[in-house]
C-alpha cells in the first residue's frame, strides 16, 4: 500500500504536465488506486477489441469501466494498428475501434505510431520506423492530414524504437518529425525510453536528437522499461521506470516551457502480475513528485 | 519505399535472407544483429500474450520444452495481427492440428472456452485419449505431467449450460 498521502488528480502533477496512465481494463481494483493519481487514462482500442465472429468490437465491459470514469480523468486513444507508414495504404480497422470509441466517450485526443506494422497486408509482428526520406515525409503528411481532417480531435504521432537500422534518408531522425509536425500540425509524443533504447542498441545520440527537435511539438511524453535481452534493450513496458528516463522526460517537460500536457506511464496488462498494484501505484507518486518538483 | 518495405517484411519473418540483395541497405540489415533481436522480439512479444490468453497449452508446452519451436512456427506460418484478441485463438487452432493428442486436446478445449466466454452457445465436444482431470488439474496448478496419466476415451463438453463451463465423461 502506499505510505503517503495521494494527491488528488484534481490538481496537476505540475504547471507543466499532468500525469496518464496505461489502462486495458478488467483490472477495477487497479483503476481506483491509479485513478486519484492521473489526470489522464490511455486506451489502447486495439487491446480493448475482442473478436466477436469476424468482426472486432470493443470490449462492452471495458467501455462500461471506462464509461464510469465520468470525468475523474481525460481519455487518451493510443493505438498499436493503424500503420500509417505502409506503402500500401492504413489498416482501416484502427478507425473502426476509434470511431465505436469516440461514440461513447469524450477524447482529448488520439494518436499512432510513426511506423508501418504490415506490408501488403502481411503483418510485421513488431513495428518497423519509416525511412527519413522526402518521399515518406510526403506520404505520411498527406495521411495525417486526412486523418486530421476527418476527426475534429488533435492527432498525436510517436517516435518507435528502431528495431533494425535506420534506413538511408534526407532527413535525420529530429529533423524528420519537426518537418511533418510544422506541415500538418500534428502534435508528437516522445517516447523517452524509446530514445534509450535507440541510444544502447544503436548508438543513438539523444543530446542531438533533442538540441534538434522543435520542443514545441511534443505534446505528450512516454516513460516505461522492458527488459535487456543479448545485450539489447526490448521496447516491452514490463518493468518500473529507470531513474534515467525520468530524468529524460524532465528534461522535455522543462525545454517544452509548457507544450507537454502528459507524462504517461506505459505497461502492458502482461506485466501487471509481475509488477503488482503496489509497484505501479508508487511509480505514479514518483513520476507526480517529479513533476512537482520541476520549477 | 514499397520495393525496402517488402524486403524488410521478408527479412523480419525469415522469408528473404536479403544476403546478396543489390541494395546494400538491405543486406546491412540481413547481417546485422539487430535482425536476429527483432526476430526475437516478436517471439518474446507472442510468448507474453500467449502465456496470458491460453495459459493451460502454454503450460503444456512449456513443459515438454515445446513452446518456442511452436511459436516460431506461429510466427512464420500465420500472419499475426497486432490484436491480441486474435492471436491466442490462432495459435490453438494452429497447435490444435498437432500429432500430440494431449497437446490438441487440452488445445481444442482451451478454444472452446474461450468461444464460450466470448458468447458462443456451443456446445464443443472435445474427445481425450487421456484422463482430461489429471492433466487439467495439474496444468491449471502450473505442476510438471511427470507421473502416467490413465489411456481410455473420454469427451469434454464445454457449454454455458454446464456447471463451472464444462463436463468430463468416460465414453470407453
Amino acid at each position: 500500500m502506499a505510505t503517503v498521502a495521494e494527491p488528488s488528480a484534481a490538481h496537476p502533477a505540475s504547471r507543466f504536465a499532468g500525469i496518464g496512465v496505461t489502462y486495458e481494463g478488467r483490472d477495477p481494483a487497479l483503476l481506483e488506486r491509479m485513478l486519484p493519481l492521473v489526470d489522464y487514462i490511455e486506451v489502447t482500442p486495439e487491446t480493448i477489441a475482442e473478436q466477436h465472429g469476424d468482426r472486432l468490437a470493443l470490449s462492452s465491459a471495458v467501455m462500461a469501466e471506462l464509461r464510469a470514469l465520468n470525468g475523474a480523468a481525460k481519455i487518451l486513444v493510443h493505438g498499436v494498428s493503424l500503420s500509417i507508414g505502409s506503402h500500401d495504404g492504413w489498416a482501416p480497422s484502427y478507425f473502426q475501434l476509434l470511431e465505436e470509441l469516440l461514440d461513447q466517450l469524450d477524447v482529448a485526443w488520439h494518436s499512432e505510431h510513426l511506423a508501418y506494422t504490415r506490408v501488403d497486408g502481411q503483418h510485421l509482428g513488431i513495428m518497423l520506423a519509416m525511412a527519413k526520406t522526402n518521399e515518406a515525409l510526403d506520404l505520411i503528411c498527406e495521411r495525417v492530414d486526412a486523418i486530421q481532417a476527418r476527426y475534429k480531435l488533435p492527432f498525436l504521432l510517436e517516435n518507435v524504437v528502431h528495431v533494425v537500422p535506420d534506413a538511408p534518408g534526407d532527413f535525420s531522425e529530429a529533423g524528420f518529425l519537426n518537418a511533418l509536425a510544422t506541415r500538418t500540425g500534428c502534435g508528437l509524443i516522445l517516447d523517452a525510453y524509446n530514445l534509450e533504447c535507440d541510444a544502447h542498441n544503436q548508438g543513438f545520440d539523444i543530446e542531438a536528437f533533442l538540441d534538434e527537435l522543435d520542443h514545441r511539438h511534443v505534446r505528450e511524453l512516454h516513460v516505461a522499461c522492458g527488459v535487456e535481452d543479448n545485450g539489447f534493450l526490448l521496447d516491452v513496458h514490463s518493468r518500473l521506470v529507470r531513474p534515467s528516463t525520468l530524468d529524460l522526460a524532465e528534461r522535455v517537460v522543462r525545454s517544452a516551457n509548457g507544450a507537454v500536457q502528459v507524462v504517461t506511464y506505459e505497461f502492458m496488462p502482461e506485466a501487471i502480475p509481475g509488477l503488482g498494484h503496489d509497484a505501479i501505484v508508487q511509480q505514479l507518486l514518483e513520476l507526480r513528485r517529479a513533476l512537482a518538483r520541476l520549477p | 519505399m514499397a520495393a525496402q518495405q517488402r524486403k524488410l517484411l521478408g527479412l523480419v519473418r525469415s522469408t528473404y535472407d536479403g544476403e546478396s540483395d543489390s541494395d546494400p541497405y538491405i543486406r546491412t540489415v540481413a547481417a546485422s544483429a539487430d535482425l536476429l533481436e527483432a526476430r526475437r522480439n516478436i517471439l518474446l512479444w507472442r510468448v507474453w500474450v500467449l502465456e496470458r490468453m491460453c495459459p493451460l497449452t502454454f503450460a503444456l508446452l512449456k513443459s515438454r520444452g515445446a513452446l518456442g519451436e511452436l511459436v516460431d512456427a506461429f510466427i512464420r506460418r500465420c500472419n499475426i495481427s497486432p490484436f491480441r484478441e486474435t492471436q491466442a485463438p490462432e495459435f490453438l487452432d494452429m497447435v490444435s492440428t498437432y500429432p500430440d493428442h494431449v497437446l490438441a486436446s487440452v488445445s481444442r478445449f482451451e478454444r472452446a472456452l474461450m468461444r464460450v466466454r466470448d458468447g458462443e452457445s456451443g456446445p464443443f465436444e472435445v474427445t481425450w485419449n487421456v484422463d482430461p482431470h489429471l492433466v487439467l488439474i495439474r496444468l491449471a496448478m502450473q505442476l510438471p505431467l511427470d507421473e502416467p496419466i490413465e489411456e481410455g476415451a473420454w469427451r469434454v463438453v464445454v457449454s454455458p449450460q454446464e456447471p463451472g463451463g464444462f463436463s468430463i465423461e468416460r465414453t470407453g
